[in-house]
């Protein structure tokens, strides 16, 4: 018996010399004939070392499989061999073999190599033979299925040879006779199709073999140094603990646990970095599927892979490659036409795939991109409706967005046929339940005619979470903060206005919206706490990535970041459950699984909607909203701050609110917050004396400062219809009547500047060079509160505005060339002409796409963000926050200068901007 | 590194087992696979769990599955007394409690002195059994554990 370390040791470096092989096979087959030596020379020195090893140890078929490869190597590395498809399919079995027989060293020399050895040596020995037996192939092609023969009879060399040449035919031959090959690919043992479709693709043979084997990784010395120098810290402050509490001193010891707190959260943060991988692994595999299916389905596909060197963690990496890579075929099967039909369109022949990862607002999101025939809504609405997934009134009154969303609806198959690659019915509602339980969402944008992309959003670690610990009866749960979208507390006075009953589902009533409601306890079975305590009512409203609703819970404890740990075999069938984490006590609470409840509990997406369409006709105008967080500063003194500029609300007792040279500010998180009392510079009322305020939380300057709301009272969405005369004063926007009372909206940032110039002594209008006019501004938007909020907020730093009440205003000034225009600042919603439709015509002209764009939005209208970046919109900034509007504008009009010296015949462009 | 629950059948060897009760009827596992014997019944329930799974412990910063033998070997559930212990054990690469009533002896067995396990031992299904030992007063039903932890209901 070989001893099992050394065996572990020769699978781990076994696995690393074939880790990238397959990918580079490809681009060995791609630049052929030419032969790139130094490329072929690496994969040698791989299969060379492997062969070696396994020689030494036993391994005689990995021995025998391997010397074969070589040996096909060498002939190429002394060019004594041109490579082609044939040779390169048949190298990339071998090593598909390879990488199964490393997998499962054990049984390596059960193995039966015959046939590759076999497909090898003909190349080796034959390769003058090979051209001459696979020259006349093509001719003969309805007699491919004789192919099936030669898997049966590997030995014999010549039926072989046809048997690789068959691949190339398969490229070569015209659209039209491609579904006659299917009976080819079939007949080879190992290469993708079989009856059971899509479970022996390529990609999962050698996945076993990757899972079976990863249990080390590799971390660079760098991370493995301050790993050493934390734990080095970690023993410092321990010791320092130590002392402190043998002597019985409480003085040091806040400074010992503050210094305990950093270097544990330094040690994650450092720990973590080990675990982080190069999503570029998974990536590898794609090449290689896009290669065969394509080749398979008789298409061009092209794959572009961008933002290999992302990193996520480990567990990630390994459990999203099968989400994956049914969503790469789907677009190979599914989105990239045929050549022919692609052509017919206008189109190249050759098809794109384009694969992207980048880190996006602290999550990693991945992009599937095709440039295919788009997906229909109308079909998929015509074919949901015929299966009863969707009813005809549903239908005709849902957004092509939504229609094409259906994708992921169970049991809906997009594909006009079943074929063998995907179309089975079961597909995308898999991904997106496989995606969701890794704490990420999926979601489709696709436009007919033009192409489909995927888009997965993925969070980039899962072994610790930020988690909210909450009470159900005398047990204690964990729900991910990522799926909590708000807490809401009901006083038990409110209670029959905000709970009510849709049929038999208890529903919260939520700024106009009706909630399904979770009643944990009841849901879960849990046993009931001794003594329940009658009050409020606690619900958390968590977003499962397909619905949203409140969990009804009996108490909210801490915000924790928990560390996951893996339940047993025994809970498989509990779906409602994530894992378990270990608390501060040392109890158990278990973790939520949202989108499992809400499987459970049948909460459907649509459910919302139907609501929400209920709530629509009951009266709501379609009005620009805003949502606004409303409270009173003294009682009866009524204020409204958008909510998009708020960071967050904080609850603070009065008495830890310190006065410093005159200055209010809260000691918070190690720092020094500034706070802002309104009735000290606006005409307001004087706060009462409370034990609790509300501070509300925003950025100004870079900087954070809060803003005392003594009682809030509701968050809502209300129509701009602001009266800006009456109470216009530095620090309000105006005011608005909202339930009978005049309420002031509260403008931060000239609050901030009325309470401390000192923040904005440095700034100056932009200085514009003699004899050019400052920049001037395109900027479109519907609502006249807004618009002139804009003009004025623009117009006081220097910039020249062109204001227009519609886009297609906009574009007929833009058409008119009686402007040069250096930025457009657009809203979305706008009647005649919106956003995206403004922003795709300009982008299209080569007049004006290099022109920026920058698109007003509230965060209501996040979602549409990523149609924004398809559109071209260049950045999106939030209406109301100033601060980051006019940075963003500088950036673009600054970038500009730098594109397009003003030195040139356009006179408009902007000077120098600091 | 998992533990084989099966024996091995030489006709000399011995193996020892550890013993204990669940109601009047006692029942031994390979001690080769029992990690340790603790008090630590503190257990919290986990909803939608198979009912013979009691739920889970922090055995010192892991989470372990701990199983109810009553209600497996088809036993009324019964009040946790002072004798009440679990029994930790290795399967699959998993650390699992078995929650016993009390704790006996570890005994010597020598693999002649196993006798195949009838279809019924004192109402355990014969499934569970791997063999049984008799001794002067008593009889020791010796666990399949596999079987055991395997019981779907």
């Amino acid at each position: 018996m070989i001893d099992q370390e050394l065996l572990g040791d020769f699978v781990v470096e076994a696995n690393e010399h074939l880790a990238n092989i397959e990918n580079q096979f490809l681009a060995i087959e791609e630049m052929a004939p030419e032969v790139d030596v130094d490329l072929v020379n690496q994969v040698f020195r791989a299969i060379h070392s492997i062969k070696g090893a396994a020689g030494f140890m036993g391994l005689v078929k990995v021995n025998e499989l391997g010397h074969n490869l070589e040996n096909v190597l060498n002939m190429l590395r002394n060019r004594e061999l041109t490579p082609d498809s044939a040779i390169v399919d048949v190298m990339l079995r071998a090593a598909d073999r390879l990488k199964s027989m490393i997998g499962e060293i054990e049984s390596s020399n059960d193995v039966d190599v015959s046939s590759h050895v076999a497909e090898l040596t003909a190349i080796a020995e034959g390769h003058a033979g090979d051209a001459t037996e696979g020259a006349p192939a093509p001719i003969e092609l309805p007699e491919m299925p004789a192919t099936a023969k030669a898997a049966l009879a590997p030995a014999a060399e010549l039926d072989d040879a046809a048997f690789c040449a068959a691949p190339v035919i398969e490229e070569a031959t015209s659209v039209a006779t491609a579904p006659s090959l299917t009976p080819a690919p079939v007949a080879k043992p190992e290469v993708p199709i079989t009856s059971t479709a899509a479970k022996t693709s390529p990609a999962e043979v050698a996945a076993p073999a990757a899972a079976n084997t990863d249990q080390s990784i590799r971390v660079s010395v760098g991370v493995l140094d301050s790993l050493m120098n934390l734990a080095g810290e970690l023993v410092l402050s321990r010791n320092q603990l130590l002392q402190a509490i043998s002597r019985d001193e409480r003085s040091g010891l806040e400074a010992i646990s503050a210094r305990v707190d950093q270097v544990t959260s330094e040690l994650q943060e450092a720990i973590m970095q080990t675990r982080m991988q190069q999503i570029g692994s998974v990536f590898g595999r794609f090449p290689r599927v896009v290669r065969d299916l394509s080749t398979k389905l008789a298409k061009n596909i092209d794959l572009v892979i961008e933002g290999k060197e992302v990193e996520v963690d480990k567990t990630i990496v390994e459990a999203i490659g099968d989400p994956l890579t049914h969503l790469v075929r789907n677009s190979v099967d599914h989105g990239v036409e045929l050549p022919a039909e692609r052509v017919a369109k206008g189109k190249p022949a050759k098809g794109t795939i384009t694969l992207r990862a980048f880190y996006q607002a602290g999550k990693v999101r991945i992009d599937i991109t095709d440039d295919g025939g788009g997906i229909d809504p109308q079909r998929l609405k015509d074919k949901a409706v015929s299966q009863g997934i969707l009813s005809p009134e549903r239908a005709a009154q849902m957004s092509d967005r939504d229609a094409v969303r259906l994708i992921f609806a169970p049991g809906l198959s997009t594909a006009k046929e079943v074929t063998d690659i995907s179309g089975r019915g079961v597909g995308m509602d898999v991904v997106r339940t496989n995606i969701t339980k890794l704490g990420g969402t999926v979601d489709v944008d696709s436009t007919i005619g033009v192409g489909t992309s995927i888009i997965v959003t993925l969070p980039l670690t899962l072994a610790i979470i930020p988690s909210l610990i909450v009470q159900v009866g005398v047990e204690r749960f964990a729900i991910p903060q990522v799926s909590i979208v708000e807490l809401v507390r009901i006083r038990e006075g409110e209670r029959t206005s905000r709970l009510g009953r849709v049929k038999d589902a208890e529903v919260l009533r939520l700024r106009g919206q009706l909630l399904p409601l979770i009643r944990l306890q009841e849901s879960l079975r849990c046993q009931a706490a001794d003594k329940v305590e009658p009050g409020a009512t606690n619900i958390i409203v968590v977003d499962s990535g397909q619905t949203r609703f409140g969990i009804v819970v009996d108490a909210l404890h801490d915000s924790e970041e928990i560390v996951v740990k893996p339940l047993g075999r025994h809970f498989k069938d509990c779906s409602c459950l994530a894992g378990a984490t270990i608390l501060g006590d040392g109890h158990i609470a278990l973790i939520l699984d949202i989108a499992g409840i809400a499987v459970k509990q049948e909460l459907r997406g649509d459910h919302k909607e139907e609501e929400n369409e209920d709530v629509n006709t009951g009266g709501v105008a379609e009005e620009e909203l805003q949502t606004v967080l409303l409270f009173e500063n003294a009682p009866h003194d009524h204020f409204a701050l958008p909510m998009d500029v708020i960071a967050r609300i904080e609850r603070v007792r009065t008495d830890q609110l310190d006065s410093v040279g005159g200055r209010e500010v809260l000691q918070y998180r190690n720092s020094t917050l500034t706070l802002l009392r309104l009735n000290n510079f606006i005409t307001a009322k004087p706060t009462l004396e409370l034990d609790w305020v509300y501070v509300v939380v925003f950025n100004v300057r870079g900087r954070e400062v809060g803003l005392i709301a003594p009682t809030l009272q509701d968050i809502r969405e209300v129509a701009m219809e602001v009266d800006t005369a009456t109470f216009k004063q530095p620090g309000v926007i105006g005011s608005l009547v909202i339930d009978e009372h005049t309420t002031r909206l509260i403008d931060l940032f000239e609050l901030a500047e009325v309470a401390h110039p000192e923040w904005y002594a440095d700034d100056q209008p932009i200085a514009v060079e003699e004899d050019y006019l400052p920049p001037l501004i395109l900027l479109a938007e519907d609502s006249g509160f807004f618009r002139n909020q804009v003009q004025k907020l623009f117009e006081m730093q220097g910039y020249r505005v062109e204001p227009c009440e519609d886009g297609l205003i906009a574009w007929e000034k833009l058409v008119s060339g009686e402007y040069d225009f250096d930025v457009l600042v657009t809203d979305i919603e706008m009647p005649n002409m919106n956003g995206f439709e403004l922003c795709t015509r300009l982008k299209a002209n080569t007049r004006w796409k290099d022109l920026p764009v920058i698109a007003l939005t509230s965060l209501a209208a996040a979602a549409d963000m990523q149609r924004g970046i398809d559109a071209g919109i260049d950045d999106y900034q939030i209406k109301m926050d100033k601060d980051k509007l006019l940075n963003s504008l500088r950036n673009f009009v600054d970038h500009k200068k730098k594109k397009a010296p003003p030195k040139r015949s356009r006179a408009l462009t902007s000077g120098g901007v600091q | 590194m998992t533990m084989v629950a099966e024996p091995k059948r030489t006709s000399t060897e011995v193996q020892q087992f550890a013993t204990f009760y669940v109601g009047q009827l006692l029942l031994g596992v390979d001690i080769n696979i029992v990690q340790e014997i603790n008090r630590q019944l503190q257990v919290t329930p986990v909803p939608g769990a198979p009912a013979h799974v009691r739920g889970v412990i922090n055995l010192r910063g892991e989470v372990a599955t701990v199983i109810d033998l009553r209600t497996v070997l088809g036993m009324a559930p019964a009040e946790e007394t002072r004798d009440t212990r679990n029994l930790i054990i290795h399967s699959q690469a998993e650390t699992i409690g078995l929650y016993v009533d009390r704790i006996s002896d570890i005994l010597t067995i020598s693999d002649d002195d196993i006798s195949p396990a009838p279809s019924n031992v004192n109402g355990v299904d014969g499934r569970f059994i791997l063999g049984v030992h008799t001794m002067d007063s008593d009889i020791v039903v010796l666990l399949d554990v596999e079987k055991v932890l395997a019981q779907q209901n």
